[in-house]
């Protein structure tokens, strides 16, 4: 009975759901304001990584009104998938029925980026990512024509562990640590490839996210007797486990990703951090004048200081900002993904540009190591590996 | 592994069995009086470690403390979790469940509105103190202290295992020897012929909300200490410590210690034999053994009668 009901609701709400999802692409600048959205999570467990990227995009908004040099009054759209693969669908659905968006930032992860890039590539919305690095999302098989990736691929950073290993310290054993998500293992498996391409011996092991305890890890890292440890995950967890690991009395050298390069690594492990290598596919932004300055307005609008992904969220709205400003109102949806996908922008963090796939064109990958309780930039990997 | 790493892993899953068993005892005192599971315990546990953190960003304490000041440092902390974890506790009673009492609700509103103030909670913290995770400062010179079969133990560690154990002694002792503990036991056992015989139902419950909630704050404190705090930390222990309850026999105190012990150590273990991603998993193929042989849990079910 309640059976019945359910679907006699079901299948028009279904055909309606189909005729609006016909509607969706093809749709554009409908009178005084453009909207930009983010996808990411802005709920739910990864909020934190969510917000970061959220605010730089936000802040961009702000200043290009404030500034006044377009015809339109631009407006942020939030488009919250908590980070899920598949609460991504339902929220990109819900930016590609709203006509008023003519490109979104995002999606944040590679798992969502994954679900959701389908429905973006039928709608001609265009979708720049400024932090999903799994390889594959490119696959020209995927057929995600609407995805721009607006930064390096874990290839890059794991091979360069991987070279920096072999080469600079002469490694013989490496533990390799990854957190089981899809930026982790994809990490890990290219850094196992390279390790064992060197013959380097490799431990491979998986710690899950927000394990409670990194006691046993630490020993275990300890007890395996490698001289070296690789840990692909985000900072959270790499804290922890860099506070167990000196309790431990691990002496060997130890090397994260772009997850790990954040101030907020150093202040929740303390000293422990102390020597720790963190590769980033980014040169060091503090020390340029542009990003000084993003800094400071971040800090006055959001009261707290930029994260991970925020100033290149920042850019790559300021870069969709100004395709708009060239388009001179007349902004269809279509139109700016071709020119976007074209477009090359210098930002604070680099320059975006993109291959025939949509893939973030350049490979540099840059190396840093914690000391005195800071990030300290050493250059890039290539030439410090000779 | 060597018969050294055996005894190293051994005290390290002691240790972190210490803890699940305090989170355990919450689950258990709850359960023992209420029959009701209160999965909002892991956001009281939660809270608890903010607590201490509020606390020490009060005080503030200075680098390389003398050792009295060191135990000061901890007790402020100690206190300001406990403190956390009671009023949360308490005013959880007092809000959530108390009025569904009073109108006699089926016990699976109880869980739902467990399972929504535990939301609650910790989006609430989430909004309050931030989505980035935070450690507490440094209050003493963590160094190992003494060597038990030749595995370091340091003041972190031996801090946590011995509050820990005073906590259920003292709390063993409360529930046995003292009138309140009578009346938890007496209320457990059965709560209408408890209130004939004199009992106030509805203190008994609510102060056994805060001895719960004092021990889950403190443990909570341990647990930051231990690692770091952040508004979604009570999910994972939680749950492990629920099962650690089920596995000792819920509503049973002393099963509630044995289970969280016995937790703790099988997931420690599992690290060097398995990997650290089975860890989880070997927790609960515990849980479902202990259930499949033994559905009353190990020590069996309930306050009244067996402790």
């Amino acid at each position: 009975m309640l059976n019945k009901t359910i679907v006699k609701l079901a299948i028009p709400l279904a055909v309606g759901a189909l005729a609006l999802t016909g509607c969706g692409g093809g749709s554009g600048s409908d009178g005084d304001t453009l909207k930009i959205a983010f996808q990411g999570p802005l709920s739910g467990d990864n909020v934190a990584l969510g917000e970061n990227m959220q605010n730089g995009v936000k802040l961009a908004i702000d200043q290009a009104n404030a500034k006044g040099e377009l015809d339109v009054k631009l407006e942020y759209v939030a488009g919250d998938d908590q980070g899920l693969p598949d609460k991504a669908t339902a929220a990109a659905q819900k930016l590609i029925d709203d006509p008023g968006i003519v490109a979104v930032v995002g999606p944040a992860f590679s798992g969502a980026t994954n679900t959701a890039s389908p429905l973006y590539a039928e709608s001609g919305l265009v979708t720049v990512s400024p932090s999903a690095t799994n390889p594959t999302l490119t696959d020209p098989k995927n057929k995600f024509t609407s995805l721009l990736r607006g930064v390096p691929n874990d290839n890059q950073q794991g091979a360069a562990m991987a070279t920096y290993f072999a080469k600079k310290l002469n490694a013989k054993k490496v533990y390799l640590l990854d957190d089981k998500t899809d930026y982790g293992a994809g990490l890990a498996g290219v850094a196992e490839e390279g390790l064992k391409a060197a013959g380097i011996e490799v431990v491979k092991k998986s710690v899950p996210q927000k394990t409670p305890d990194y006691s046993a890890t630490a020993k275990d890292v300890v007890n395996s007797k490698a001289d070296a440890l690789i840990y692909a995950g985000y900072y959270q967890d790499a804290a922890p486990l860099a506070k167990k690991l000196k309790e431990a009395g691990y002496k060997g050298a130890a090397i994260s990703g772009d997850g790990v390069n954040d101030a907020k690594f150093i202040e929740l492990s303390g000293d422990a951090s102390e020597n720790w290598l963190l590769t980033c596919p980014c040169t060091d932004a503090t020390v340029e004048a542009g990003t000084k300055a993003f800094s400071a307005d971040y800090q006055k609008a959001f009261n707290r200081a930029p994260g991970t992904y925020s100033a290149e969220a920042y850019d790559i709205t300021n870069m969709i900002i100004e395709q708009i400003k060239t388009m001179k109102g007349d902004v269809q949806r279509e139109a700016l993904r071709d020119a976007l996908a074209k477009a090359s922008y210098k930002g604070l963090t680099k320059t975006f540009s993109f291959d025939e796939n949509g893939e973030f064109k350049g490979t540099d990958v840059y190396l840093y190591q914690v000391k005195g309780g800071k990030i300290a930039y050493q250059g890039n990997v290539n030439e410090l590996v000779g | 592994m060597s018969l050294q790493e055996f005894w190293d892993y051994l005290v390290l899953g002691v240790m972190l069995g210490s803890l699940y068993a305090v989170i355990a005892i919450g689950y258990t005192l709850v359960y023992g009086v209420l029959q009701l599971l209160n999965f909002a315990h892991s956001e009281v546990f939660m809270l608890g470690a903010y607590g201490s953190l509020i606390v020490l960003q009060f005080v503030s304490p200075a680098d390389n403390p003398s050792a009295l000041a060191s135990i000061g440092y901890v007790a402020l902390a100690m206190a300001g979790s406990a403190l956390f974890g009671g009023v949360t506790a308490y005013g959880l009673e007092k809000v959530a469940y108390r009025p569904l009492r009073r109108r006699g609700a089926p016990r699976l509103i109880f869980l739902i509105t467990a399972i929504g103030a535990s939301f609650f909670l910790y989006n609430l913290a989430g909004k309050l103190f931030g989505r980035d995770p935070m450690t507490l400062p440094e209050m003493y010179d963590n160094h190992n202290v003494l060597t038990i079969f030749g595995a370091g133990v340091n003041v972190t560690q031996l801090l946590q295992f011995a509050t820990a154990v005073v906590m259920m002694i003292c709390l063993d002792l409360l529930v046995n020897r003292t009138k309140l503990g009578k009346g938890i036991r007496a209320v457990a056992q059965d709560a209408e012929v408890a209130s004939l015989m004199g009992v106030d139902i509805d203190r008994v419950i609510s102060r056994t909300f805060v001895i719960g909630g004092v021990m889950g704050g403190v443990a909570g404190f341990l647990f930051a200490n231990l690692n770091q705090a952040s508004y979604t930390m009570g999910f994972i222990p939680g749950i492990t410590a629920f099962a650690a309850a089920v596995v000792g026999g819920i509503g049973n105190i002393r099963g509630a210690m044995a289970g969280g012990i016995l937790i703790g150590i099988v997931e420690t273990m599992t690290v060097p034999l398995l990997g650290d991603q089975w860890r989880s998993v070997s927790a609960m193929v515990v849980l479902i053994l202990v259930l499949m042989f033994r559905p009353m849990g190990i020590l069996g079910e309930r306050v009244g009668r067996a402790a």
